[in-house]
């Protein structure tokens, strides 16, 4: 059996019973060191770039075969394509149907679904050790061999639908929606899911189409983690399932350029709401730029842990919010910061004044020494809590290897974050600066809007019902 | 300084055939002031989880405070004799944690997860907070509006959720306890006061009243000369009453509630359950993964894919107030269905009584029996992954069962259930003359001058 040793860090226990002081927090020694799983990584004559990490605490093996082939590469008639490959790629291959494959992976101890995000398509799955094999060939089936039957697409188109008009009745997909048509301008990061058009449009035809385009080895990483067989074993398993796909050239991918951030006011038309969703977001740089770190860890400050100033002030403070947090989201071309909180509707004035003031401040005076401590310590030891899942490290490494990331991202991050300075986390400010913000309201506009108009010209935008 | 690990958790994992089996190590034990305490050790990962859960929840409030265990939660996060309103925060995170409390029907959680050498200060701030939590007006004042604000967000201003956790208890029991929402009601927040505060601490609070379990990267003897030295001395209160929650015998009703949030119909469809950890509970839960989990389950199969009526759906023993694992009796089962708007509620609800009916005739193959079990395993490994997850599992199994060990031996239980028994269960619980139904119809909201077709 093979064993991995993660801990570096024994954990020492100082204690003096009887002279416990309660008046101050216990003294205790730094956060340990952790060190990832190694990752072997090796190339396929046809592309396929296979990356194994082994993790034997568990009898369980967790697999993502990930695609360059997420939702901006649906054609600009076709918002949803690639969402919609996903949800029909384990409902039937050319060798099974869609309830041989169900039954098959539940038999196995597993599950296998796909998912779109912005930049990939993933396969995710698990399974039980001991029927790795089998499961890795049904895997290899689903990813070359989905034959999209037409009663399943049928099936697809008409549940879909219903599933976009319950998804539109929730004001957090209102927000997402209005947000990111408002952020990314015609750059196709701009749609989030199908429309009812698209999905009326979607044939057997363009699913094909869009599944030899883009589901070819060539674009794909297939990254395994948990209990592997040996490595011999594992290899000849690979070669059989994957080696015969055949490698493809892609389309050239040329988007159009993003739009410059400015200063908007969209209220989001939702009769009945009992409270306005407030986001507040621009376009920022991603995981290659030299301010990304700086972002991240003034993130936290701003509004990502249950200490932050949002938190403390919106919510502890104020009492306007249950929820006011910010999220720096980092895609393979750009990335964008936001600020989110639900206010009730008499409070929606002086909270977006709040909530202006708090994402100014970020840019007016350093992190305090607290703040930066405190935030670069949860960053140290979410590190080590993130490792317990194979889940976990399988995504971190999907995240790697489709954004191009170098092999040790993962092992320099926390040293990055632990280098950034008090006065680098002021560029916080400058991509949350209210002067530059695309603000998005979710809600009764009869009962918000007059509250709204002192923050600046309001567009007002009305969903179909 | 290398550490090597052991596979302690599991044997047998990498044997041909046979199915790996949970083996979860358990020490527990109880402190003079009567605080129960589980301790499980693995040193794979420097990680350790500190878990907290008092036998309290929504189901034990007086009538006239409907919310406020929960209410009480937020308060346990306002600072106590040294720990200041928002430092509890402070001290996980700047030791690298994360953190978390709950309310549930039948007890609240709070928890932390450390790296491993920081488990005293996860003791310290939950000992602090046991033994004086400190409460100020002003901290109850901005919580209530805290706690309504959440009532907004994850209730009111969403499709279904009314319907879910509002409607449907007051259709399924009739005994308050059990009927009305952990959330409460406005009226009800608005009314609790600074001295409901402190009773309800001094009543449900106690370390008597109380289990703590340590799961992670920690040595058994250092880990409970800290606990005695952080929890040995706070005092133990009388013992609370626990709640009558005696149910009158369970009658057919349905009923259709109109929701101005939801464009897409729905219905949910009950029945009373078994008792907690008798065999017809276990064959219940087999019953519920065969009908339910996963793209092999019938409910898959026949509905969405053969009858296409049914989009979505979940179910589970304890649904919607709980999980089948975290559910004290009287309990229930329930399934909630959002179908395609060419179909009725009462369709639907008749298709899912004939996969019942074919069950109750026909009972279910050795191969569907297996497949369940098989479910339940992975579905629990992947719980047990982390020190959390264990931790919950374990401190679930103490207040509701006074049996931590049935983390290992559930697996067990679920495997020994037959066929016959699940046809068994099928018959006796699920019967039209039990059922209980709701039907939600979206209501068409204030008229607007939409012309704009979205975005």
């Amino acid at each position: 059996m093979q064993r991995l040793i993660l801990g570096l860090f024994s954990a020492v226990l100082f204690l003096q019973s009887a002279t416990i002081d309660r008046s101050r927090p216990p003294a205790t020694p730094p956060i340990p060191d952790v060190k990832l799983p190694d990752r072997e990584v090796f190339k396929l004559p046809n592309g396929l770039t296979v990356v194994v990490a082994k993790d034997s605490r568990f009898p369980l093996l967790t697999v993502r075969l990930a695609f360059l082939a997420g939702s901006k590469y649906d054609p600009q008639d076709l918002p949803g394509l690639s969402e919609n490959v996903a949800a029909l790629l384990n409902q039937g291959t050319t060798s099974r149907s869609a309830r041989q494959i169900a039954e098959q992976s539940a038999d196995l101890g597993g599950q296998i679904a796909a998912s779109s995000q912005h930049d990939d398509l993933t396969l995710a799955g698990s399974c039980l050790t001991t029927t790795a094999g089998e499961f890795l060939a049904l895997v290899a089936d689903v990813a070359q061999h989905a034959s999209f039957p037409d009663d399943e697409v049928e099936l697809q188109k008409q549940n879909g639908l219903q599933v976009l008009r319950a998804q539109r009745s929730q004001p957090d997909y209102l927000g997402r929606e209005a947000l990111s048509a408002a952020l990314f301008g015609n750059h196709p990061y701009s749609h989030i899911g199908p429309t009812e058009q698209s999905i009326a449009k979607l044939d057997k035809k363009s699913l094909e189409t869009f599944r030899d385009t883009y589901l070819v080895p060539n674009n794909a990483y297939l990254i395994l983690v948990g209990q592997v067989p040996p490595e011999a074993q594992l290899k000849t398993l690979i070669a059989n399932e994957f080696g015969k796909w055949q490698k493809k050239d892609l389309p050239k991918y040329d988007p159009p350029a993003f739009p410059e951030n400015r200063k908007r006011l969209i209220l989001v038309d939702r009769p009945g709401s009992v409270q306005a969703n407030i986001l507040s977001a621009q376009l920022g740089p991603n995981r290659t730029s030299p301010e990304y770190f700086p972002l991240v860890l003034g993130n936290v400050i701003l509004g990502s842990g249950t200490d932050s100033r949002l938190f403390n002030d919106i919510r502890e403070k104020r009492g306007y919010a249950y929820d006011a947090h910010s999220v720096y989201t980092a895609m393979q071309e750009t990335a964008y910061a936001n600020a989110i909180t639900q206010v009730r509707n008499d409070v929606v004035e002086p909270a977006m004044g709040a909530l202006n003031e708090d994402l100014a401040a970020m840019s007016a005076t350093d992190a305090t020494a607290r703040e930066m401590t405190q935030a670069k310590n949860l960053y140290a030891g979410v590190f080590i809590l993130r490792l317990e899942r194979q889940a976990s490290l399988a995504d971190q490494l999907v995240t790697v290897h489709t954004m191009g990331l170098p092999a040790n991202y993962l092992e320099t991050f926390t040293t990055h974050i632990r280098s950034v300075e008090p006065d680098q986390v002021r560029v916080t400010g400058k991509y949350w600066s209210p002067d530059k913000a695309t603000v998005v309201v979710v809600g009764d506009a009869q009962k918000i809007q007059k509250s709204l108009e002192k923050y600046g010209t309001v567009e007002l935008v009305k969903p179909a019902r | 300084m290398i550490k090597f690990s052991f596979c302690l958790l599991f044997t047998a994992a990498l044997a041909a055939a046979a199915p790996p089996k949970i083996h979860i190590p358990i020490e527990k034990y109880k402190l003079d002031n009567g605080l129960r305490v589980i301790l499980s050790e693995d040193n794979t990962l420097p990680v350790v989880a500190v878990y907290v859960v008092y036998d309290v929840g929504s189901r034990s409030e007086e009538k006239g405070r409907s919310g406020f265990a929960h209410l009480f939660e937020h308060m346990m996060f306002e600072g106590s004799a040294n720990v200041k309103k928002g430092e509890h925060f402070r001290f996980v995170e700047s030791n690298g944690g994360s953190l978390n409390g709950s309310t549930h029907t039948d007890y609240t959680n709070y928890f932390e997860t450390l790296p491993a050498n920081k488990l005293a200060v996860g003791l310290w701030l939950e000992s602090d907070r046991m033994r004086s939590l400190a409460v100020t007006a002003e901290n109850l004042a901005n919580q209530k509006e805290a706690v309504k604000q959440e009532r907004r967000l994850r209730f009111d201003n969403q499709p279904y959720i009314s319907a879910i956790t509002e409607k449907w208890p007051e259709m399924v029991f009739k005994n308050w306890q059990s009927s009305h929402s952990t959330i409460g009601s406005f009226e009800d927040l608005n009314a609790a006061t600074i001295d409901d505060v402190s009773r309800f601490f001094k009543t449900y609070y106690a370390p008597n009243n109380a289990v703590l379990t340590i799961v992670g990267d920690i040595k058994i003897a250092d880990t409970k000369k800290l606990i005695e030295a952080y929890f040995g001395d706070i005092p133990a209160q009388p013992q609370p009453k626990p709640p009558d929650l005696s149910e009158p015998a369970p009658v057919s009703s349905s009923d259709t509630y109109k929701d101005p949030h939801a464009k897409v119909p729905g219905v949910i469809v009950g029945y009373p359950g078994p008792e907690r950890g008798s065999d017809d509970f276990y064959g219940l839960v087999i019953l519920d993964v065969l009908l339910t989990a996963g793209d092999s389950s019938r409910l898959q199969l026949d509905l969405v894919k053969g009858k296409k009526s049914v989009i979505q759906y979940q179910g589970d023993v304890g649904w919607p107030f709980s999980s089948a694992d975290d559910y004290r009796n009287p309990s229930q089962y329930a399934t909630f269905f959002l179908y395609n708007p060419t179909f009725q509620a009462n369709q639907i609800v008749d298709q899912y009584q004939e996969e019942i009916e074919r069950i109750q005739k026909e009972g279910v193959t050795d191969n569907e029996m297996r497949r369940a079990v098989t479910l339940l395993l992975v579905s629990k490994l992947n719980e047990l992954q982390t020190s959390l997850g264990r931790a919950q599992l374990l401190a679930g199994f103490e207040i509701l069962d006074s049996k931590p060990e049935m983390i290992n031996t559930l697996l067990d239980r679920y495997a020994a259930v037959t066929s016959a028994q699940v046809q068994a269960v099928a018959k006796k619980y699920l019967t039209p003359d039990r059922r209980t139904v709701l039907a939600i119809q979206p209501e068409p909201g204030p008229k607007t001058a939409a012309t704009e077709g979205g975005f």
